[in-house]
């Protein structure tokens, strides 16, 4: 207990160790070793001080005593930030009663005097004893007395202060130091220490001093031990207790505790994912956002006597938990359970639906008090209330979904919701929303997005497009692992919303889907397609590309035109090679469905609008890379003669082929200058024919693997011979047949 | 346009052939019964009418007290047969939690009697928990016989006439009794709220009163005028100006009954009261103010209304004298605090 609770002998010991080892670790960075040196400096100089206090002779001068200031200045640090381990407490007080080195120095020590753990016994009996000597001063006196009162429940045990209570008793004759030493009497007395001689010492003094609270407060306890010793009539309603604490003391004490405390949790958190923090008692009052601590439930008397139960807050390790596992008990608090990595293993596994309205209960509150209810909105964006929020995005990742309390709660908080406050967290929690209904899913979501996604900033777009891709992504994962869990019944889940047929959470994705397209096609033309937004879109069609594929989901959407042709002439190139990726997925895609189609007479109705479009896409791209046809009709994408001459831009048409396109322009320098080095003059459209092929190639070794796939899937190139022309190199558009 | 046809004419022979769509067991279970529900504010009440069925002796502990109010999440496993034993151990609890920490301060009077006991009568329908008092009392030591007990804190869970689709949603295991009412310190309020959090696994929040609730007080008191006579109709009402401007507006009760008569006549329904006639009946009061002062009330934010059956505060506190009355109130207040409900 003693060494386990002296956190400043711990770290000595620890700290010595490491500068003995840490040497030989080249690997350590400097601030970690200069730091712990600079520990170890500090715990040098509080034990040197400790000695120093030990040993100093009676009557050192302690005016402009530089040795003195120093070791004190050492001690009273140490006192103030991580209190005193048990044998300082018993130095100093020793050094401080005895008035070694004057009245002065003793009370400023006394006043610093906050000790880490405990307070031996000893030293408070040799304090008494000092006391007993009379050489301190009375305001000396009181203000040790005052130590003890406000240290007492710190004192490891009493049993040798109460078998010198009659001296202590004796003090209650002077007159300033009455009520205090009532007030220590009063801690200490028990039955056996009420004797008649004392009652009447303390009525005598009654009757000196008159009806003090502090008398009465000691004979009342007298009678409540022995009523016969005591037989005058107390008065039914007494003043509140006894109030000699020392305040500064209490919250020096207060904030040492706090501190060790929270020490210790750490080190519980490191080896039992027991996650728990003391919280500020003040904020509690005000119904604080944190995660209360677990601990077993009140209801004792309801527990059948013979059945044994696991207490959840007594769990430490794995194996317990799976030893345990039938037998373990809810704690009082739901909510308690989000703050212990165990406590989630179990919660992942459980079925009872009551333990999880109480937890969504308390989380829903929670979360609505701190958001939506808390007027004096003071600071919303508090640590704690982030690492709230951390903590349940984390637990809602561990568990893979979101809480029902969560998902009502962002509802609501999206309409008020400026788009700034915690931003990460908030678009954290919405991500992880679980398959809204169809009908649902406009009024509760896309309309307060669609509002904030036009008037925030760009990088709120990004991130809003971001976080409905990995939405999309979860409902699809969903999707892809309940769907052909045969066993389960599907009758348990009629009442909730998720019992949705397949047909209803297509129509959700769809809409989901539509949604970003819509919003995406604005917000490009917003932010004058951004290549950041650009990328951020391009991510969540590389998902919806892969639907049908990766997760099962007989769907293909296509991205409307106002995404794919900025990505086809955007002018960074990794925009354009993830939409030859992209493309290349959706090819892949449709073409399984359609062999799954034909294999197995299985309609997977996929319509044939979207192959055309598909193929329009294709050949467009086609045309306009490879062609150099861009622009012209049946290339999809088709200018007016009129305009495209208003441009003035010579060979229009090939303006966005490979070797021309903004976004390859560089490599085809940089291609050009490496195969006729000595040339002069850039002319591009000298690469053709093989240098094309090579000029391909060039590409493909410089990662571009999207453009690699599309090319190599989409383009039926008749690996032409030497010298051919490039018109010969004709590809042909992709013939998945609508 | 063509896909979304395409997936909503998706055949269901997948979910024939043995596939659940998506309807997920874990997911069901963190799913919660009360959570479609939708809680509206009713756009009509019924006409206070008056009840003689609650024993006036338990009505007199709530009468004529300032009372606090809160919301309550429902109550898991609260049972109203354990009253005995929750008196002791919620009281074991304040001592303990009084004597916690270290250099606390010591004295005789350390010792609190609690009593729950269970207001019978105090509902609408059968689904209505029955109301729960409690009642804390200091023990002094040397308490003289016969002297009465100093009651130091009370407070009372109540649920009048509840949202029944709601209540009809709550596995048996919870009882709902949302509104909670406590008067005295609030360091016992505290203590009482978090034995409460920890043994029924609640979450307590403040419950405050907005316009609107507060107007509906006034036009159901003014309704009782004609069977009790309501002395004074007084509101307040806080302007946002600079500095902010405190209006106190007192109506003679029969110029008040006289107004709401002239908008109640109009109107047919016989046994309600609808909202749009409590909204003509204050902006007929605004208006009067407006015609004489030129000030639009309806600008500020009314923060108080009181009558001699009662006063309500805007911050969540109420008086109600008129105990005859009490079950309107108390169906108004139980709705604020069930609007509270998270899910």
């Amino acid at each position: 207990m003693a060494s386990k609770s002296d956190p400043s002998r711990l770290e000595l010991s620890c700290s010595s160790e490491n500068d003995t080892t840490g040497c030989s670790r080249s690997l350590r960075s400097s601030r970690v070793a200069e730091e712990q040196k600079k520990r170890g400096e500090a715990g040098e100089s509080f034990q040197s001080a400790l000695s120093y206090f030990s040993r100093v002779k009676a009557g050192t001068p302690w005016r402009s005593n530089d040795v003195l200031e120093r070791h004190l200045a050492a001690v009273e640090r140490v006192a103030l930030s991580q209190g005193l381990p048990p044998e300082a407490v018993s130095i100093l007080l020793e050094f401080s009663l005895s008035l070694r080195m004057g009245y002065v120095i003793s009370t400023r020590v006394l006043k610093f005097l906050v000790p880490a753990s405990t307070v031996p016994q000893e030293a408070v009996l040799r304090g008494i004893s000092w006391l007993c000597v009379d050489k301190m001063p009375m305001s000396m006196q009181v203000l040790f007395i005052r130590w003890v009162i406000t240290m007492f429940d710190l004192i490891d045990s009493k049993d040798k202060l109460r078998a010198v209570y009659g001296f202590i008793f004796s003090f209650v004759t002077q007159e300033t130091m009455c009520p205090y030493i009532c007030h220590l009497l009063y801690l200490l007395t028990r039955k056996e220490n009420v004797r008649l001689h004392r009652v009447r010492k303390l009525l005598e003094l009654q009757g000196k001093m008159g009806r003090q609270p502090f008398l009465l407060h000691l004979l009342s306890l007298y009678k409540i031990f022995c009523p016969d010793l005591v037989i005058v009539s107390m008065p039914a309603r007494m003043k509140s207790g006894f109030r000699n604490h020392n305040s500064t003391w209490k919250s020096a004490l207060a904030a040492v505790q706090r501190s060790s405390r929270s020490k210790l949790w750490s080190d519980l958190q490191l080896s039992t994912g027991v996650h728990q923090r003391p919280a500020a008692r003040k904020r509690k009052l005000n119904g604080c956002i944190s995660i209360p601590p677990v601990s077993s439930t009140l209801h004792s008397s309801s527990r059948p006597p013979s059945s044994r139960v696991f207490p959840l807050e007594q769990l430490r390790t794995f194996p317990q938990l799976l030893e345990n596992l039938h037998q373990i008990e809810l704690p009082a608090q739901m909510g308690s359970m989000l703050g212990s990595s165990l406590a989630l293993h179990f919660l992942d596994c459980m079925r009872d639906s009551c333990a999880f309205l109480r937890l969504n209960y308390w989380l829903g509150s929670t979360l609505h008090e701190e958001f939506l209810f808390h007027k004096d909105t003071v600071a919303q964006d508090a640590p704690e209330v982030i690492q709230f929020l951390d903590t349940l995005i984390s637990v809602q990742h561990f568990l893979q979904e979101g809480f029902t309390a969560t998902e009502l709660f962002l509802y609501k908080f999206l309409r008020v919701w400026d788009g700034s406050l915690l931003r990460p967290q908030v678009l954290g929690l919405l991500s992880d929303i679980p398959v809204v209904p169809c009908s649902r899913i406009k009024p509760c979501l896309f309309e307060p997005l669609m509002q904030l996604f036009f008037t925030s900033s760009l990088f709120f777009k990004c991130s809003v497009v971001e976080c409905l891709n990995s939405m999309l992504q979860k409902w699809l994962t969903w999707h892809s692992v309940y769907a052909f869990e045969d066993e389960l019944d599907i009758s348990v889940t009629s009442q909730t919303p998720l019992n949705m047929t397949l047909s209803g959470l297509m129509d959700s994705v769809m809409a989901l889907v539509q949604f970003v397209g819509r919003i995406s096609t604005i917000g490009l033309q917003l932010e004058q397609y951004h290549p950041l937004l650009l990328n951020f879109t391009l991510d969540f069609y590389e998902t919806v590309s892969d639907m049908f594929l990766k997760y099962g989901m007989p769907l293909v959407v296509l991205p409307p035109a106002g995404v794919f042709y900025p990505a086809l002439h955007a002018t960074e190139p990794v925009s354009v090679d993830k939409l030859c990726h992209i493309m290349y997925r959706y090819r892949t895609n449709l073409i399984s469905a359609k062999s799954q189609e034909q294999d197995e007479k299985k309609p997977i109705e996929i319509s044939r609008k979207t192959y055309c479009q598909f193929n329009h896409y294709v050949v467009s791209m086609v045309s306009c890379l490879w062609n150099s046809r861009a622009f012209q009709a049946g290339t999809g994408l088709e200018v007016g003669a009129d305009v495209l001459s208003r441009s003035r831009v010579p060979e229009h048409w090939a303006r966005f082929s490979l070797i021309h396109h903004p976004a390859f322009l560089a490599y085809a320098i940089d291609f050009h200058q490496n195969c006729w080095p000595e040339k002069m003059t850039m002319d591009l459209g000298s690469i053709k024919g093989k240098y094309w092929d090579w000029f391909v190639e060039f590409l493909f070794c410089q990662d571009f693997h999207g453009l690699k796939e599309f090319v190599q899937s989409s383009m039926n190139r008749r690996t032409s011979a030497q010298g051919s022309k490039q018109n010969s190199n004709r590809s042909q558009e992709d013939a998945v047949a609508s | 346009m063509e896909a979304q046809k395409s997936a909503t004419m998706t055949p269901r022979t997948n979910v024939a052939s043995g596939r659940r769509s998506l309807g997920f067991e874990k997911t069901n279970l963190r799913y919660t019964p009360g959570q479609l529900t939708a809680l509206r504010i009713p756009t009509s009440r019924r006409k206070p009418n008056t009840r003689n069925d609650i024993d006036p002796e338990q009505l007199a502990y709530i009468a004529n007290i300032e009372w606090k109010l809160s919301y309550v999440t429902p109550l898991y496993k609260f049972r109203h047969t354990q009253l005995v034993l929750y008196s002791k151990q919620l009281s074991a609890f304040i001592v303990a939690e009084k004597q916690k920490g270290i250099a606390v301060e010591v004295g005789p009077e350390m010792g609190f009697k609690v009593v729950f006991s269970v207001v019978l009568g105090m509902t609408e329908t059968d689904e209505d928990a029955e109301t729960v008092f409690i009642k804390i009392c200091s023990k002094p030591a040397f308490a003289v016989e016969g002297s009465a007990v100093k009651v130091v804190w009370s407070g009372w869970f109540t649920c009048v006439n509840g949202n029944l689709d709601y209540m009809r949603s709550l596995p048996s295991d919870f009882v709902s009794l949302p509104l909670f009412c406590t008067n005295g310190p609030e360091s016992i309020t505290a203590l009482v709220k978090s034995w409460f959090t920890r043994m029924f696994d609640c979450y307590f929040g403040p419950l405050s009163l907005n316009s609107s609730i507060l107007q509906w007080l006034g036009a159901l008191w003014t309704e009782c005028h004609p069977a009790s006579n309501i002395r004074y109709l007084k509101l307040a009402w806080n302007l946002p100006t600079l500095p902010p401007l405190d209006i106190s507006y007192t109506v003679h009760p029969q110029d008040a009954w006289n107004l709401w008569s002239s908008i109640r006549q109009n109107d047919s329904m016989e046994d309600g009261i609808s909202i749009e006639e409590v909204r003509r009946f204050m902006k007929g009061l605004e208006s009067h103010f407006f015609r004489h002062f030129r000030m639009h009330l309806s600008a500020g934010m009314l923060t108080r209304i009181c009558t001699s059956l009662g006063s309500a505060h805007c911050d969540g506190t109420i008086k109600i004298t008129g105990t005859q009355y009490i079950t309107p109130v108390l169906m108004l207040l139980t709705e604020c605090a069930q609007l509270k409900m998270p899910i």
